[in-house]
Formats: structure tokens, sequence, C-alpha cells
């Protein structure tokens, strides 16, 4: 139904070659061509930042973000940050504090959390709020996911 | 549960107790998490079956029309398109999607009107057609092919609109040909006529009349339901849900079949707070699964959710009481008008547990409740957090700081003075056990410096950024005792490696409930909760329960897990008394082992117990350490809570803002600290969004929702929250819960928007009668009130 095209895709370090429809969206093509499944589908219009990926380093909407864009680009999802089946720090601060309930907001809290600590080590309390503009909980009230922030900026910056 | 066996429970309790509790009362984060936080764990949408199937709903444009006919003919000409269902073509059995239990569908609690396709729509997003395809593309290019013709109709949209006389029916099954569904509830402690004569003869008599807003659970997860009818007849469903016992009897009645021939399982679930207690659509997927013979999803998209899923009722209330001179409230009468939507679901069951919560708050002699859900063209409302009871304590909270400004009282001091004590009789002369609402009042008054900081708020009350200071009261059962049957099962079983697996009904919406029920047996077996499996919530696999609601899941799961592990705990011993030759009353089970209490060094482990029960060492017969026990409430238990909060109100863009929410809690004993506390900051942020920004717009013309997505519909995101939460517990144990503990996941939103429209009215010193409160809102009630 869909003009398809080929495609090379770099996600989690890994190239695929891939052959899609023109119009499919990352978030489609990382869950449903490559099971990558721990990207959500939230909203499908960018407001709830559960299918939040790195590109790049920053982190962008999967679901409104067509897959044929992100050839060229290293792409990193929620299922490519923990090395060998060990948490990064901003994961294994999310699981101590309390930070995960339902846990369908985390991947996409994690991947926004984890690009703002590589940009800014040393965030303000409103800083990491400010960063947390396009990402909606709606089990936490946000307090343990910005105290989860908090714990793993100071462990990065071997504080903690 | 028979009288001695609770008795030997609680005096069983006493004992762990004066041991020393080593898991139960301490912070460990819910068992899930590091699946979670690795994006592992697996939802529903997450499942890949072979040769699975795509579904798509075709939902209806409009509020109310009969389908005169549908042509697929279009449709069927897609490749790749396997089956479309719709009026024409499937079974035609009623049900009540909100059925909890066989037989439970009275006329008057669980009208049945519902069908999987009707010859009716009756609200914009009803279900007119379904179609299954090879992937979602397909399905949803072949739905916009199919033909529909409707005859249309009149529809109502409001209670008004739908009581007013002669008003089209949005639902035939309405009772004396009006569009009242169920029934009106109506009781008190006295007669109507007597409660109202009561409150007009005390010295001060006052009535508001509230409205309240449709509001959206707003879960993250979307609705996704996975079915498979497999070849030997057996349909299983894997969801999203909250009670797949009750979702077992809707779905096999919707399509005929024995219960033994559907199996619901509960996948990990992404949010629910009542919006998936309901059947939703799994019978439509069940039915192309049966068509087809293939696995078949179906993820609703945002949209779809807002149109075609549950909500809370919106709905008018009028508080009126009556006050005597010294402060005492005198009586109080409730009348309540929930709209329910287009469709019966558990909308008079609805204003059955509103009704009670009534009761449960203030001392007063004279009380009367009357209230009915009605049937209007708008998506069916139906359980969300709280049930019924935001929609009576927001009203009667902001009434009550009516009568305080009128009558120059403090809010805390008036409160004080009327509110039930401990082991008090109400007026319906129902006890309400150890009800520490006094005690949550003045922790809070306390801690809030409530005196100091309303002077404070007060002092801005002529600059252009207004501060105030508001509280506002909450009172949440845990179970349906007494209003209907409510127990649950729980087996363990012990591993020859010394390790358990718990099964049980209970479901986990990320609420930590497996994490809680793993802690409470792990106190008694004392094996690492970590230890412990916990399998929940599958039809075919673990023992009855009847849901997560109602906020029973840590009362009901945990006493049967209580009596479970203390079974199991018996048969080790019994079996370490025979293998060491010790009698039963000198062991003990400590840190996994048992041992000989007055000579530690003489011990045997649990592995080594399993095993020799198994092999049969001790000349007993060979046999499993299994326990299975079902504990059935027999007491009403409340939590209560003090929410407290300051806001700041720009007068002149009326933007509200939040600087600081103490919620106070009495739920008795806590089990696990760190998820209580993410329980209360979740009840916080969605009853601030209830107050403030949230709203479900129906246009008044079509009926259809206006604003079915998260940029239209404003859930608080982490800047919207107040820069301070707190929370604090009065944990005086509740002799009828697990180790004293209560509820706490409804009482933690129930009375967030009653404090914040408090502290708004008190910055602005108007009365509010409505949320949210949108800046239009505040901006129309402060011109008035200048002009008036």
């Amino acid at each position: 139904m869909d003009e398809r095209v080929e495609v090379t895709l770099n996600i989690n370090g890994e190239e695929y070659q891939l052959e899609i429809g023109k119009r499919w969206t990352l978030l489609y093509v990382l869950r449903d061509v490559l099971n990558l499944t721990g990207t959500k589908y939230g909203c499908g219009t960018g407001d709830c930042g559960a299918c939040k990926v790195l590109i790049d380093g920053e982190p962008v909407n999967s679901c409104t973000y067509l897959a044929t864009r992100a050839q060229g680009k290293e792409v990193i999802t929620i299922e490519g940050l923990s090395k060998d089946g060990r948490l990064t720090p901003v994961q294994q601060a999310f699981v101590e504090t309390g930070a995960i309930q339902c846990g369908f907001c985390t991947p996409g809290m994690v991947i926004t959390a984890t690009a703002l600590l590589r940009r800014n080590p040393n965030p303000t309390r409103e800083e990491i709020i400010a960063a947390l503009d396009n990402n909606l909980c709606r089990c936490t009230g946000y307090v343990k996911i910005i105290e989860a922030i908090e714990l793993a900026a100071r462990r990065m910056r071997g504080e903690a | 549960m028979a009288e001695r066996q609770y008795e030997e429970l609680k005096e069983f309790e006493k004992q762990l107790e004066a041991r020393g509790l080593k898991y139960v009362g301490r912070p460990r984060p819910n068992r899930e998490a590091i699946l979670k936080v690795t994006g592992k764990a697996v939802y529903v949408d997450d499942l890949r079956l072979p040769n699975m199937l795509h579904a798509k709903l075709l939902l209806s444009p409009h509020a109310h029309a009969r389908i005169v006919s549908i042509d697929t003919s279009e449709a069927e000409k897609i490749r790749g398109v396997r089956a479309i269902v719709h009026y024409f073509n499937s079974p035609h059995n009623v049900f009540n999607s909100a059925m909890r239990f066989y037989g439970d569908n009275s006329p008057f609690d669980m009208p049945e009107t519902e069908y999987i396709f009707d010859e009716y729509v009756r609200f914009v997003g009803d279900r007119v057609a379904a179609v299954a395809a090879d992937d979602p593309f397909i399905a949803e290019e072949a739905v916009k092919r199919i033909k529909v013709e409707y005859e249309l109709l009149p529809a109502v949209f409001d209670v008004d609109q739908a009581l007013a006389e002669g008003a089209p029916l949005a639902n035939p099954h309405g009772v004396d040909g009006t569009n009242v569904c169920g029934g009106w509830l109506a009781y008190g402690s006295h007669s109507e006529e007597e409660v109202l004569k009561a409150i007009d003869e005390a010295d001060y008599v006052f009535e508001d009349t509230f409205e309240l807003s449709k509001v959206h659970h707003g879960y993250l997860e979307p609705v996704c339901h996975v079915a498979y009818y497999s070849p030997d007849g057996k349909l299983t469903i894997w969801t999203s849900g909250q009670n797949v016992f009750c979702f077992r009897s809707v779905i096999a009645q919707a399509l005929g079949l024995p219960h033994s021939k559907v199996r619901v399982i509960k996948m990990i679930v992404g949010g629910a707070f009542g919006g998936k207690l309901e059947v939703l659509h799994e019978p439509v997927v069940g039915l192309l699964s049966m068509r087809t013979g293939r696995p078949v999803k179906l993820r609703l998209t945002r949209k779809e959710v807002f149109l075609s899923t549950r909500s809370r009722h919106s709905g008018k209330v009028t508080v009126r009481t009556g006050v005597d001179k010294d402060g005492r409230i005198r009586g109080q009468y409730i009348r309540s008008l929930m709209n329910t939507g287009a469709y019966a679901g558990s909308g008079p069951n609805t204003v059955g547990a509103q009704s009670g919560k009534t009761f449960l708050l203030y001392d007063a002699p004279y009380m009367f409740y009357r209230g009915a859900a009605v049937y209007t063209n708008i998506p069916p409302a139906g359980a969300m957090r709280g049930y019924g009871t935001p929609q009576i304590m927001l009203p009667r909270e902001t009434h009550i700081d009516r009568i305080c400004r009128e009558m120059g009282w403090d809010p805390v001091e008036f409160r004080l003075k009327n509110v039930l004590r401990p082991f008090q009789n109400n007026c319906l002369g129902q006890n309400v056990h150890n009800a520490r609402i006094a005690d949550c009042i003045r922790a809070g008054m306390e801690a809030f410096r409530w005196y100091e900081r309303r002077r404070a708020a007060e002092a801005t009350h002529g600059q252009r950024v207004r501060r105030g200071v508001g509280m506002g009261l909450a009172v949440h059962g845990a179970g349906w005792y007494p209003v209907y049957q409510d127990l649950t099962t729980v087996t363990i079983r012990l591993h020859d490696d010394g390790t358990a697996v718990l099964l049980t009904g209970t479901h986990d919406l990320g609420t930590g409930a497996r994490t809680i029920l793993a802690q409470i047996a792990a106190e008694i077996l004392t094996i690492d909760p970590d230890l412990i499996e916990v399998i929940e919530a599958d039809t075919d696999v673990t023992p009855l329960d009847l849901g997560a609601q109602a906020s029973r899941t840590t009362y009901i799961g945990g006493n049967a897990t209580i009596l479970a592990a203390r079974q199991l705990r018996e048969q080790l011993l019994d079996e370490a008394s025979r293998m060491l030759k010790v009698s039963i009353d000198r062991l003990e089970l400590d840190d996994g082992f048992v041992v000989v209490r007055d000579n530690p060094s003489q011990c045997v482990s649990i592995a080594d117990i399993v095993a020799s029960a198994q092999r049969g060492s001790t000349g007993m017969p060979q046999r499993e350490l299994i326990a299975t026990a079902t504990f059935e409430s027999r007491t009403a238990i409340e939590s209560y809570a003090a929410d407290f909060c300051e806001v700041e109100v720009d007068t002149e863009t009326y933007q509200v803002r939040v600087l600081d929410f103490l919620a106070v809690h009495n739920s008795g004993r806590v089990i696990n600290p760190l998820l209580f506390e993410g329980q209360v900051h979740g009840g916080i942020h969605m009853g601030l969004g209830y107050a403030l920004s949230e709203e479900m717009i129906i246009d008044p013309q079509t009926g259809e929702v206006k604003n079915p997505n998260f940029k239209k519909y404003r859930m608080f995101k982490a800047a919207d929250m107040p820069p301070s939460i707190r929370v604090i517990t009065v944990e005086e144990p509740e002799e009828a819960g697990p180790f004293g503990g209560k509820s706490i996941g409804e009482c933690a939103s129930d009375g967030v928007a009653g404090a914040v429209v408090n502290a708004v009215s008190h910055a602005l010193g108007v009365e509010l009668r409505r949320v949210p409160l949108t800046p239009e809102y505040l901006r129309s009630v402060v011109e008035a009130s200048r002009r008036s």
C-alpha cells in the first residue's frame, strides 16, 4: 500500500539493511520490524515522550519521526543503553528511588535523562524539570523521577 | 472467615511483630523495576505471535443513530483483509461490561445494555465494525472503505438535558421510560423528609451545587488486547486489565462460550486507575480470532482511547447542610446526578459506592443521600480512582469551606469539631474502626503551619499575585464488604531448593501489589522476597480474585497471603519436628531454617525440609509442601486523608500555580513506604489535574470529545507540579488489615482537588462551583462577584 524504500539504519551500534514503507515512523520500524519493543507507543502525536530514542545523542520522539530520516544517524534505544547486563547510573537510580511504577513512561524518561546528563552533568532541579517538558508520567507525579535524575547526576560526578 | 480463624490470625501477627518485622514496613523497589527500566518488560502490545493479524475499529461519527446498512464490499477487496465483523454478522448476546461475577446482572446494579455490535450507536466513538488484516495499515485502509448508512436520532449530552421532560432516550434501558440508569438510590439516617426538616430547623442552612467535569485516566499505555482462538476451541485473551475473572465472564457471555473455554491473562499493565477495570474491546478481538483462526491484536490510538474507553463520571452534586450556632453540623443532604454516558457499565454501582462514603467522614445526626446515574449520548463513564468518591469529596469540602467563611470558622477547627472519631458509630450505626482523620488534620495543621500561612497568604490579597491556603478531607474503603462478597485465594508452593512461588489472582497495575504480597509471605516464611516468585491474574493458572478495584488489594490479598503462608509454616515445622525429633513448640522459622529455639545450632534448612517431605523420609506419605487459603472480608475498614495546599493566583492572567502540597494519610501500618509514597504522589498529580487543567470537552452540538489528545487534554507536566510535596502518615494500625495495614490507592487522590479549590477560593475571596479552574472560569467568577 505504501511505496517501499531500502534504507540502512544504525541502531544500538548495529547496521540494519531494511526495505520499509516510505512513510513508516521510526517507532514502527523499531517495534514492528526489528522487534525492539522497549520503545513505547503512548500517543502517536509527540506529546507524551514514551517513544523517545536518542538520535545522534538528542532525545527524539520516534512516533513522529520518519524512519527514512534516521539514515546516516546513530539511533540508541532503551535496549542499547545498558552494556553487559549492567544498569547505567540513570537506570540504577530510577530503580532505587522508586521512580518506576507502571513503567510505561520509563524508557522515554530514561532516554531523556540520559541525554540531559550527557549534555549537562550538573543540572539544577529547574533544568531537570525543563528537560522533562516532553515526557508525561501518570503514576509518580514526577517526584521520584526528579530525585532519581538528581541521584544519578551525583553518582556520575562521583559525589554519591 | 470464621471468628475463631480470624482471632488466631491476629494472634499470629502479634507473635511475628513481637519477634521484630524484617520485610513488612520496609521500603523496597517495585519488583518489576529492572525489567521496566531496561525496556524488557512485556506489555500486551509487545506480544508477537506467529501469523498475528492486526485489528482496527470503525467508530461511530454520530452521537445517536440507527444503523440501516453496512456495505463492506470495497473493504473486502483489499489484499490482506481477513475478517470484517459488525452488527449484521455477529452474535447478539447482551452483557454489562462491568459485571464482576456470574449472575451479577441485577437491573438495579448492573443493567445489561451492551452488545459486541448493536443496531444502534449511542455516542461518537461507539463501535460500528472491526477489521482484522495482515498489518495495521491494511486494517486502517479497510475501515475507511466500509460504507455505513445511518438514520440519525436525537441525542442528549448532559444530565439536565437527559432528565428534562420529554427528553430523547439516550439508552432504551432507563427506568420508567426515563434516562435514569438502574434507578434512584436514596437512604439515610432517617427518612428524607425527617433529614430535610432537621436541616431546616438548624440555626444556619447552606446549599451549593457543584458541576463536575469528565476526566480521563490518562494511563500512558493505550488499551491493547490480543486474542487467539485455538483449534481446540479455546479462546485465550491477553489484556492490560484489572479484573481477569470478571473479563472471563463477560467475554464468555458476549461470545456464547463456557467459562472453561475462555482464558484471560493479565500482562504487565502500563497504568489503569480504574480505566481498565471494565471489559473494553476484548470480545471484538475474540470474535475476530474465532472468525480467522489466527491471533489478532488490537491496539488503540490515543485518540481512540479518549473516544472509545471509559472515563470519570461528570455530573452535578448538591449539598445542603444545617449547622447550629456552636458549629456542629446537625444535618446534611446530598443529591448527586452522575452522567454515566451511553451504557450502564458500572454507573449505578458508582452511585452506590459514592453514597457509602457520604456517611463515613462527618459526624452529623441526620444525613441523607439521593443519587442516580443518568444515560446520555457521550462516551460511557466507568471506574476511575475513587469510584464516585472525588465527586462527593470535592463538592462537599468546598461547601464546608463556604460554611466556614460565612460563619467565621477556621476550616481546620470546623472540621476538627465535626469529623468522626475512632471507633465511633456514624449516623447509620456503622462503626468506623480506627478512623484517625482528626489526627491527620492535627498533624497536617502543625506540619503545614496552617494559621501562620493562612495569615501570610491573606497579607497578599490586595496584590496582583495572591496566595491562598486550603485544605480538604477524604475517606476511602478497602474492599466491598458489606455490599458484595469479597474474597481472594492465594496458593504458595515451596520448591526443594528452599524458594517459593505464590499464585494469586490479585492484579499488579504498577502499584507494587506483587512486591507487597512477596514481602508479607517473606515475613512469615523467612525466605528472601526476591526468592518468592509471584504469578498473578491468569484465569487458568491462579486462584480466584475479584480484581484490582475498591482499594482492596493490600487488605484482601495481604490477609490471604498471611493465611496461606501460615499454613505452610505449620507444614514446615511439622516436617522439621520429625526430622529433628524435637517437639513443634520448641521450633521456630528463622532466615530460611527451622531452628530449635533453645538450641539454635540444631536446625534444618527449608530446602532440606521440602526435599524430606517429597521423599517421605520421615515416614509420612510423599507430599508437596503447598498451601491454599481463602480470605473473606468481614470488616469494612476505611482510610482517611487530610490534604493541605498553598496556591498562587495571578489576578491578571488567572493562572494558578500550586506552591506546596502536604498529604497526611491514615492507612494503618504502611507495608512498603517507598511504594506508598509513590501512590500518594501519583494521587496528588491526578487530583491537581482534576482541579486545574483536565477536562474531556464535549461539543454541545455533536457530543464529540473535542480534545482527544495529550496536547489539548492537559495532564500536569513536571513543571506544573508543586515545587514542594510532602507525605506524612498517621500509622495507627487497623486490626483487620494485614499487619495493621489499610488501603491507599484511591484515598491518595480523593481529597486533593477539594484542597486546591479551597486554596484558590481563599486567594480570590470567591465561591467556586466547578472544575477545572480554568483562567476563563476564574476570571468570569471574579468579574461577576465585582459586579454584584
